[in-house]
């Protein structure tokens, strides 16, 4: 008698609560996230078998090479993915400060509307035009023979730069829009107020508008960085091997022959930097709403 | 050099909009002189804030000059001017504490933290609001950060202080106090004072002098006194305090600044003729001040040989001494009566469907100072209270 009272009661309260209502999104989540992130988990301990399956006994020596012989491929990836927000933010901040400080609406929609522009076409699609553009015999190479600044084409691409290419082209609207929101919001007040204060233009921006402006920044950062770390298509179609990233080598392992477990235990760590990323990303936000 | 502190020469400022320009201050040439409190006043849209702006740097002049302590200020950027605003939404920083806020303007003058900090506690004390140093400007109530905005001014010991509608956001209760507390501390640090305010008690109660304008014109500046009692245009009239305004045609000018002006009803009146009054005016206004018009009861039956007496001798009893020399008496009929407290607001109706607000005080209803609404009255006011303007 009692324990069907305390059933009911927990009833009612999961009603009142609203899980019910959660739970279709609960049990995909489960079914499409927690268990597949489980299995991965699992799988990176154990052992590789023929065709590249996951075997038992258990063992670490995929986390052993992950930070040995792949350790190199791994320092790239992040490397790049650094060097590709690093980018993002120096081109997309002034841009992002360039639209949202339009008078006109309509240059403004029509700014923004060009840097969406690019997600109207295939990813895919958009990657393979930059390998015509960069290709010894393509369109940059061309245009700087013919303009005789070069003698002979330029290797540009299958290199760790064409993949910075690539990515910062790709992830760009991703740092601009964040700065853009941010920017429309800031109050151009208290630029006037630091002026009046004695700070020159260089001062207002460094003391007041960036300080007020960085939640976009931040968003942008963590908008850019974490999907250039797991990065394939750029890499793989721009970089060659001199370009290859972890995402590439993931996406090997799960090949014919590949290697399940290896793969698991690059993406078991890839998620880690990922998470490692935003966390600093949250400690960061933290900070700057001073608490 | 005169001792101006600010001098404005035919300043013009356009704006471009949309294709159209707009001229939001139009020839305007004032001199502030030092340690003078000055108010801009004039409704939203009149160009007082753009002027405003213009001393400070933000905004470029079309033309003409502005002159800082003698120094022509053509090319100083706002962060090289001696001036400092408080703005009206007060614009403090919302990622620096209060301390911070007020060391900014220091720091960036190369003044070291320590003595930043130090100067920034004196500030916060000279507007009287101390402990709140470490706290974020969403922290305090509107009343303390108009004191933050203004202590972060002032540390800067500008040689010039902009205020820009700075007790708006306030309410009335604060703004009284604040008010006294301005003029006080304007006062105590001697800093001329430039005032942007549509308040024109505001102006009135804090100012040493007011400028008023109206789309983009300096119409009159003047003390509070001058522009109250002798308004020049039908517009200041209209815009400080209550005015009647009566309709009438100039039928000539008499030696004494005064002229003979002729009501809708036919009643020929004197009134004090503006100095900005056009020379060949013929249809003019005759301005007066509600409180300035006083009410009595009408006169008695007439009497035996046909002449009326008044009960009493109104204009002294009721006016309060006007020389019964130059007072004006007209019939009136009480339109109506509005209870307003420290007064009582009668609309009074004239011949010729001229109608007239007065205001009295409510000062001992024994002496019979009140009147029904129908009730036939006369009204009187002395002369030297009216103002013929332009109409």
């Amino acid at each position: 008698m009692q324990a069907v009272k305390i059933v009911t009661y927990r009833f009612r309260r999961l009603q009142q609560n609203g899980f019910f209502l959660a739970l279709p999104t609960i049990a995909w989540l489960f079914i499409f996230f927690v268990l597949p992130l489980v299995i991965v988990l699992v799988v990176s301990f154990m052992s590789r078998g023929r065709g590249g399956v996951a075997l038992l006994p258990f063992t670490l020596q995929h986390y052993e090479r992950a930070f040995g012989v792949f350790f190199i491929i791994l320092r790239r990836s992040i490397g790049l993915a650094g060097m590709t927000t690093i980018v993002c933010l120096l081109v997309g901040y002034p841009l992002a400060f360039f639209i949202s400080t339009r008078r006109r609406r309509l240059v403004q929609q029509i700014t923004l509307f060009l840097v969406i522009l690019p997600f109207w076409t295939n990813f895919l699609i958009r990657t393979y035009a930059w390998r015509i553009l960069l290709g010894e015999q393509g369109t940059i190479n061309g245009l700087l023979l013919s303009l005789g600044l070069v003698d002979e084409p330029l290797t540009l691409l299958n290199t760790q730069f064409a993949v910075l290419v690539g990515l910062v082209y790709g992830f760009l609207p991703f740092m601009v829009l964040p700065i853009f929101a941010s920017v429309e919001r800031f109050n151009f007040r208290y630029v006037d107020a630091a002026h009046d204060l004695g700070a020159n233009d260089v001062r207002a921006f460094l003391r007041v508008v960036l300080p007020l402006t960085m939640p976009g920044v931040l968003a942008g950062c963590a908008l850019v960085f974490i999907p250039s770390v797991g990065a394939f298509v750029t890499p793989d179609l721009l970089g060659g091997t001199k370009g290859l990233m972890i995402g590439n080598l993931i996406n090997k392992q799960f090949g014919g022959s590949g290697n399940m477990p290896l793969g698991s235990a690059l993406s078991i760590v890839m998620m880690a930097v990922v998470m490692l990323s935003l966390l600093v990303y949250v400690l960061a936000n933290r900070r700057d709403r001073g608490a | 050099m005169a001792t101006f502190d600010v001098e404005l020469v035919d300043i013009v400022k356009d704006f471009e909009s949309g294709g159209n320009r707009v001229r939001a201050v139009d020839r305007v040439s004032v001199a502030i002189e030092d340690g003078e409190f000055f108010a801009l006043l004039g409704p939203s849209g009149c160009g007082k804030t753009t002027t405003l702006r213009l001393i400070a740097g933000f905004e470029q002049p079309t033309s003409g000059r502005i002159l800082i302590r003698g120094r022509a200020m053509e090319g100083i950027p706002a962060y090289h001017r001696p001036v400092n605003t408080v703005f009206q939404d007060y614009a403090l920083f919302p990622h620096l504490t209060v301390e911070q806020n007020i060391m900014f303007g220091l720091q960036m003058e190369g003044v070291d933290k320590k003595d930043a900090r130090k100067r920034a506690l004196e500030a916060l004390e000279q507007v009287r609001l101390l402990g709140v140093g470490k706290r974020k400007p969403h922290q305090l109530s509107g009343g303390q950060q108009q004191r933050v905005a203004l202590a972060r001014a002032l540390v800067k010991q500008p040689a010039v202080l902009l205020l820009d509608e700075p007790l708006g956001a306030l309410d009335l209760k604060l703004r009284k106090n604040m008010q006294y507390e301005l003029k006080a501390l304007q006062r105590d640090v001697g800093i001329t004072f430039i005032y942007v305010t549509h308040d024109q008690e505001e102006a009135i109660t804090m100012a040493d002098r007011i400028a008023v304008m109206n789309e983009g014109v300096m119409l009159q500046v003047g003390t509070p006194k001058e522009i109250y009692e002798h308004p020049e245009t039908h517009f200041v009239a209209d815009f400080i305090g209550e005015t009647n305004f009566i309709p009438g045609t100039l039928l000539g000018r008499d030696d004494d600044g005064y002229g003979r002006v002729k009501l809708a009803d036919g009643t020929v009146i004197r009134a004090q003729l503006s100095h900005a009054l056009a020379s060949e005016a013929l249809a003019v206004t005759v301005a007066i001040r509600p409180e300035r018009i006083g009410i009595f009861t009408p006169l008695g039956p007439p009497d035996e040989s046909g002449e009326r007496h008044t009960p009493l001798n109104p204009p002294k009893a009721l006016g309060g001494g006007i020389d019964a020399s130059g007072v004006t008496v007209l019939d009136a009929v009480v339109a109506d009566s509005q209870y307003i407290g420290t007064d009582t607001r009668y609309t009074l109706a004239l011949g010729g469907e001229i109608e007239l607000v007065a205001r009295l005080q409510n000062v001992n209803n024994k002496d019979g100072a009140s009147f029904e609404v129908g009730q036939r009255v006369n009204v009187h006011w002395g002369e030297s209270n009216t103002t013929v303007l332009d109409q």
